[in-house]
């Protein structure tokens, strides 16, 4: 089966801050494979570049060397504007934090990707309303984030990342910032999600049981992917 | 451009973090909207004082006026102005004798330029003879009668309020008027001279008229000059003031060769470019207030900037593009002057229309020659003031939007 997903010997390293200081190598010849459907999990210790790692997978950020391909697209010699329409269509990004804008109602923080393309606000916001139904939030669209708890914060921006009916989900410890019971929650909406989608979906996390139970669990160590 | 749109929008409307960068949102509209107001009614004034003056002066002189280049007078002056008065856009011809005289009466003396009339005619072509307010200029009229009672009377004489002032002079008395072209004697150059009355004064608010302007008829200004049957100039009055260079030229062209004309513009061009040059010192002036108000811009949306970095971040994890963020912020600044524009064009606009229909702001009448401030508030000037305030804001938006333009997602949220 094609990959979804293809990183191929990454490499990314960070100049030094100083003059004659070090550098920091943070990936070497990191590849990874990921097919529609198929959920993998990342795990590694804090520091280990698991976040830089979905950066430069979401095209968020470019490697020193290596290629990152979606589908037929080298995302790795996209410009700025190609980055974002492929952000836009082809990506859904969790983090750990909801990152709602606090301006926007809910209805409006899920319809922006839609908004951002130029969709018609009419039937973004009848697409926003659907996926708000669908995250079990369909009665608190007028809401503002800051008037939603923390486990509805997250299942908001879920349904932001896939209102676009992206190929790919990356999911940066979604369940980081919750507590057992709403973690638990959210993880299981992500991955029903997934496979209502088909999705091909890459979840950092330092939650080993959440990591257990997805399809493929791989340990970011010293710069490169092992099977955990 | 919908959705930058948007979110600018909310952007401005909503609630800040930071209650300074609200404060100072505000204080740019405000200032943008104080000095825009200031602008239009700084124009406006300006504008009505030029238009009244313009009025003024244009009703007071004749729009065109042809004369000999040669300086010789005109002789055959009335089958000329016959066929002058043909020309296109003429409405009005008279006969005019100009002559510098010395006026005195006992001690005191003036020097004036007298103007030979005949009153019907120079009625049509200029107003001063209408500012008499004290006796009357009707016995300027040829057929009046300078004989009373069996005793002769001097001829009639209507002088300027400020050379009457000079003169001690009031209406009915005599005045010696004595004219440098003399006349040839044994004794040699005899300078002429011969007693007139004053029958009226008049004030048209201009001092360089009621200080040096008299009147009298073309019969006695003939006689007093040696000049029989001659003119000196023929004023025409038209019917666009604008076109008086153009007219001007079609008339010298009737007129034949050996006549040039002068226009009241060529006239009066060094006062008109002074007012110009007045109105464009204040114009820049007052735009200062404008520039103070985009520098309040450039610093909210600066630190607005720094608030929404994260939300910056964010928006193009999602897809936003660079160039969609400077829009937003582009947008961001260019509302706050848009409001503060509209909010001083309306109060601008009110002030002056309110101005020009109460009068509400008296002047001294003889200081300034008119008893209000005049406002003449015009569209132009709302399409000249909203481009140089848009465009000031316009200028303080790109360093912000440039800036929020190049955040790194990757960096701005890697310290979150």
């Amino acid at each position: 089966m094609t990959p979804v997903l293809r990183a191929v010997a990454l490499e990314k390293t960070y100049a030094p801050l100083a003059a004659g200081g070090v550098g920091l190598r943070l990936f070497e010849d990191l590849s990874l494979e990921v097919a529609a459907g198929e959920m993998v999990a990342v795990v590694g210790e804090s520091g280990a570049g698991k976040s830089s790692l979905l950066h430069l997978l979401a095209a968020l950020d470019r490697p020193t060397s290596g290629e990152v391909w979606c589908g037929e697209t080298n995302v790795t010699r996209l410009n700025a504007r190609q980055a974002g329409e492929y952000r836009n269509r082809e990506i859904g990004y969790v983090w750990q934090f909801h990152y709602l804008l606090p301006e926007f109602t809910a209805l409006e923080n899920v319809a922006m990707p839609l908004l951002s393309r130029g969709a018609r606000r009419g039937v973004a916001l009848e697409e926003a309303a659907r996926w708000l139904q669908r995250v079990g939030l369909g009665d608190r669209g007028e809401h503002r984030s800051g008037e939603l708890s923390g486990g509805e914060q997250q299942r908001l921006s879920i349904a932001r990342a896939l209102i676009t009916k992206p190929k790919l989900l990356l999911a940066d410890e979604p369940t980081g910032d919750l507590d057992g019971a709403t973690a638990e929650r959210v993880f299981e909406l992500l991955q029903e999600l997934h496979r209502e989608n088909a999705l091909a979906s890459v979840l950092v996390t330092h939650n080993l049981e959440f990591a257990g139970r997805c399809d493929r669990v791989l340990r970011l160590k010293a710069g490169r992917l092992a099977v955990a | 451009m919908r959705f930058e749109l948007f979110v600018a929008a909310r952007y401005l409307r909503a609630r800040r973090r930071q209650a300074v960068v609200g404060l100072i949102t505000v204080i740019s509209v405000v200032g943008v909207a104080a000095g825009v107001a200031a602008l239009i009614i700084a124009l406006a004034i300006t504008n009505g004082m030029r238009r009244d003056l313009q009025q003024r002066l244009v009703g007071s002189t004749a729009h065109v006026q042809l004369m000999r280049t040669a300086g010789d007078g005109i002789s055959h002056w009335r089958p000329l102005m016959a066929r002058l008065a043909a020309v296109p856009h003429v409405t009005a011809v008279a006969p005019g004798l100009y002559g510098q005289v010395l006026i005195s009466r006992g001690a005191r003396s003036g020097g004036a330029l007298i103007k030979g009339i005949v009153p019907a005619d120079e009625a049509t072509v200029g107003n001063l003879l209408q500012s008499v307010n004290e006796g009357s200029a009707a016995e300027l009229a040829p057929n009046t009668s300078t004989v009373a009672a069996g005793s002769q009377l001097a001829p009639p004489l209507v002088i300027g309020h400020e050379l009457a002032l000079t003169l001690g002079a009031e209406v009915g008395d005599s005045l010696l008027v004595t004219s440098p072209q003399g006349e040839l004697t044994p004794l040699g150059l005899v300078p002429r001279y011969q007693r007139f009355r004053v029958v009226g004064i008049f004030s048209s608010g201009f001092y360089q008229y009621d200080d040096g302007y008299a009147f009298m008829r073309l019969t006695d200004a003939q006689r007093l000059f040696s000049e029989p049957d001659l003119v000196s100039v023929i004023s025409f009055k038209i019917d666009d003031l604008y076109k008086a260079e153009q007219v001007g030229k079609a008339i010298e062209a009737a007129a034949g060769p050996g006549f040039q004309t002068t226009n009241w513009m060529e006239q009066n061009r060094e006062l008109f470019r002074a007012m110009k040059l007045e109105q464009d010192v204040t114009f820049i002036v007052l735009a200062l207030i404008v520039v103070v108000a985009a520098l309040n811009i450039l610093i909210a949306l600066t630190m607005m900037v720094m608030e929404k970095t994260r939300d910056i971040a964010v928006m193009m994890s999602f897809g936003v593009t660079a160039e969609q963020v400077r829009k937003i912020f582009l947008l961001q600044g260019l509302l706050i002057s848009a409001v503060g524009t509209v909010l001083g064009l309306v109060l601008g606009y009110v002030v002056s229309i309110v101005g020009s229909h109460y009068r509400f702001i008296a002047l001294d009448a003889s200081v300034y020659s008119i008893d209000y401030l005049p406002f003449a508030p015009r569209l132009v000037d709302a399409l000249v003031v909203a481009g140089v305030s848009l465009g000031m804001s316009l200028l303080a938006t790109i360093y912000p939007s440039s800036s929020a333009a190049s955040v790194l997602p990757a960096e701005a949220l890697r310290y979150e």
